[in-house]
């Protein structure tokens, strides 16, 4: 007998949509998998790159996001994490119709990472499908929010079908799916033989020799995700590929880099249970990373993008512009 | 209103508190720095931090030994030593040690906190005197600590300079030099009126029976050292086997607090003697004539089953952590019950039993893992709270004791 209750719903609601409709924000099978349109992704390949849900959904989540964070800030504000789905109800906010004008309108510039990652392993003449809509969620943040045999079950469910689907290799592009399909799923699934690598990884080993040249000079600082950094290591790869970039200067912070890098505040699920303080941690985060005097932030997950981007706005900082690490390479390599 | 809802009302009044961003930004900056330079200056404590985590782990999983052998160390010494499973048995201990309409020193002490001994002891009617400079702030403030090894942290100077200046009746400024100063003076006295002295220890070793009780201020020297009375009350998991092992602790932990070397090291093995006279030995020379050394286990050895939870009693209470935390550097200690962070949610999940509250912390972790990377004993703070989490979501967190 557990005590489910003292879950914060703010996260019992992610962890349905994960079990029930295989993504994190709940939305119709196929919705996220529209940017690859057009990309001629082949499903059947040993190599599959691993979008996630995190830039498929990236606008969903933020306009959940600002809604979470107003009714936060509102009067009945305190109880607010503990009961999202009531005070939708209550305040007759309709999450699910928000989401689906959001669809009509298309994530496209959100997917944009996504779309730059595909092509920048096109030109390094890497062979890879995509599931599309059959590619799974990876299922981490029940693991986080303390659901683990749920977990467990799901990543046997999610090894499964990538083992039906005669996959070896992944390509993962977001931080904690990564660790997830690396690391977590190794844990909950006996004889896991699927070999993971990180996006940037892939890219590191294969850039030498490769003319990189950003389209203006251009000074840029660079944002670990914790994740990437604490939970895989990847400190060196990043930075080799901005470093091998022409026009590129990286300048970072004395302290907060690499694996001393301060989180964006955005993490296992604490932006939903802590809306506003998660913001403001946003807000720091942004504020260490302008001192640097950087024109432009790069990053390399989805979560980090959209909470940076909410602190510049923050900050009234509108010079500054916030992108993917697999964008800043498609530039250089002018895909 | 849930106990989640209060939480999160008082961690989001904090996270609004300019004073205390403003007090955290000074020390994040300082600690850094100072212990970048110690590291920098005796880079063997990076090896040496390797050898304590073998060391802790090895104690933790015998600290019944342990302080049963200190126990007859301390007794050998001619020290009183007890072994108390609950508070009750602690308070019980110290009360009759204590009685009623004492002058009490106290140097600072979690495990005291832990128990809320300063107030039990005020409420039974004696009088009872913080030396440590910040907890000395804290009572009078009247503020919980927020912080393990400088508990007002959260206070900037200015607020130190008000609150100083309605206790003395004179305007002082907020000058740091001038409000350390008027603490010595207002402190000065209650070490010879004190009728006890009490503090706690950073390590303890057990061969021997040596306590090692770090400090820059010298208020424990004095605390420990004036009346004729010293009680110790010290968590089991301080335990390591021998003095070598000790001073290996000591040294990692007061350079991972920031400091090259603390002003003070005190060493205490029993109560003060005297063989001068015709080499008949007496006690209470100039030191206490009595030293009581308490081992409080309190959930600790039961804690120290859990394969991945047991890590939170390795902890050597440096604080390093909490700096590199960014929740803490804008709530300070509202992130925690006792303790504070990743710790602080084992704390309260397991020893304290305050299932609500543990849950509400579990959940403030943001899983980061900065902190693991500063803690000199890899303590991972988010496998902890995740673990936290999943023993709530299961039910697996015992019932409060009695």
């Amino acid at each position: 007998m557990g005590n489910k209750e003292l879950i914060p719903p703010g996260l019992t609601y992610l962890a349905d949509n994960i079990t029930s409709k295989h993504n994190l924000l709940g939305t119709g099978k196929g919705a996220g998998a529209r940017w690859a349109k057009g990309l001629n992704l082949p499903r059947e390949s040993e190599t599959i790159f691993f979008a996630g849900c995190g830039y498929q959904y990236a606008s969903e989540l933020e306009s959940l996001m600002s809604l979470i964070r107003r009714i936060d800030r509102s009067a009945v504000s305190t109880e607010m994490a503990m009961s999202v789905a009531s005070f939708q109800k209550r305040l007759g906010i309709d999450a699910a119709g928000i989401y689906r004008r959001v669809m009509s309108r298309g994530g496209e510039e959100d997917a944009q990472p996504l779309v730059s990652a595909v092509k920048v392993l096109n030109k390094l003449g890497i062979k890879f499908g995509y599931l599309a809509d059959d590619e799974p969620c990876c299922g981490g943040l029940l693991h986080y929010i303390g659901l683990q045999s749920e977990f467990a079950k799901h990543a046997q469910d999610v090894y499964g079908q990538l083992k039906a689907r005669k996959v070896k290799q992944i390509i993962s592009i977001v931080p904690s799916c990564t660790y997830t399909l690396r690391n977590l799923m190794t844990q909950s699934v006996n004889g896991h033989d699927l070999e993971v690598k990180h996006f940037c990884q892939v890219v590191a080993e294969n850039i030498s020799g490769r003319e990189l040249s950003f389209p203006r000079q251009v000074k840029v600082t660079y944002h670990d995700p914790c994740q990437l950094v604490r939970y895989l290591g990847l400190v060196e790869p990043p930075r080799q590929i901005l470093k091998a970039i022409k026009g590129i200067k990286l300048i970072e912070a004395d302290w907060t880099k690499g694996e001393w890098a301060t989180c964006c505040g955005g993490g296992g699920g604490f932006e939903a249970v802590f809306p506003e303080l998660s913001q403001i941690l946003a807000v720091n985060r942004a504020k260490e990373l302008v001192d640097t005097g950087a024109e432009l932030i790069v990053t390399h997950c989805p979560g980090c993008i959209m909470q940076l981007k909410t602190g510049l706005k923050e900050l009234k900082v509108n010079n500054i512009q916030v992108l993917d690490l697999a964008q800043v390479v498609a530039m250089a390599m002018g895909v | 209103m849930s106990v989640f809802s209060d939480y999160k009302n008082e961690l989001m009044d904090a996270a609004h508190n300019e004073r205390i961003r403003l007090a955290l930004s000074r020390a994040i900056k300082s600690y850094r720095a100072n212990t970048n330079e110690a590291l920098r200056k005796f880079p063997h404590t990076i090896k040496l931090a390797e050898e304590v985590r073998e060391i802790k782990s090895r104690a933790i999983g015998e600290m019944e030994k342990l302080a049963q052998q200190a126990c007859e160390a301390f007794e050998f010494n001619k020290g009183k030593a007890y072994i108390a499973r609950t508070t009750a048995d602690v308070l019980s201990i110290i009360d009759k040690l204590v009685g009623t309409g004492k002058l009490i020193v106290k140097g600072k002490s979690m495990t005291c906190e832990e128990i809320d001994l300063r107030e039990h002891l005020e409420h039974r009617g004696n009088e009872v005197f913080e030396t440590d400079l910040g907890e000395f702030i804290c009572q009078k403030l009247p503020s919980r600590p927020m912080h393990i090894l400088s508990p007002a942290i959260h206070v900037p100077k200015e607020d130190v300079a008000r609150l100083f200046s309605r206790i003395t009746g004179e305007e002082l400024p907020a000058d740091i030099s001038i409000l350390v100063d008027t603490a010595r003076k207002l402190l000065r006295e209650k070490y010879f009126q004190a009728d006890i002295g009490m503090s706690g220890a950073n390590v303890v070793a057990a061969d021997t029976g040596t306590l090692f009780i770090i400090e820059n201020e010298g208020n424990v020297r004095l605390s420990t050292g004036a009346p004729r009375v010293h009680i110790a009350l010290v968590g089991m998991e301080k335990l390591v086997p021998t003095l070598m092992d000790a001073y290996k602790v000591a040294e990692v932990t007061w350079r991972y607090a920031n400091y090259t070397v603390p002003s003070y090291v005190s060493l205490v093995s029993g109560p003060s003697k005297t063989g001068d006279i015709e080499k008949v030995t007496t006690y209470g020379a100039h030191g206490p004539k009595e030293l009581h050394v308490i081992f409080f286990d309190g959930g600790r050895t039961e804690l120290a089953k859990h394969p991945i939870l047991r890590q939170a009693l390795f902890c050597l209470r440096c604080g390093g952590c909490l700096y590199e935390c960014p929740v803490y550097a804008v709530t300070a200690g509202h992130f925690g019950d006792k303790y504070f962070a990743g710790c602080g949610t084992v704390w309260a999940a397991t020893i304290s039993h305050k299932t609500e509250k543990a849950a509400a912390l579990a959940y403030t972790c943001l899983t980061c893992g900065r902190c693991k990377v500063r803690c000199p004993m890899q303590i991972d703070s988010p496998a902890m709270c995740v673990e936290v989490r999943k023993m709530i979501a299961e039910g697996y967190i015992p019932p409060p004791e009695d």
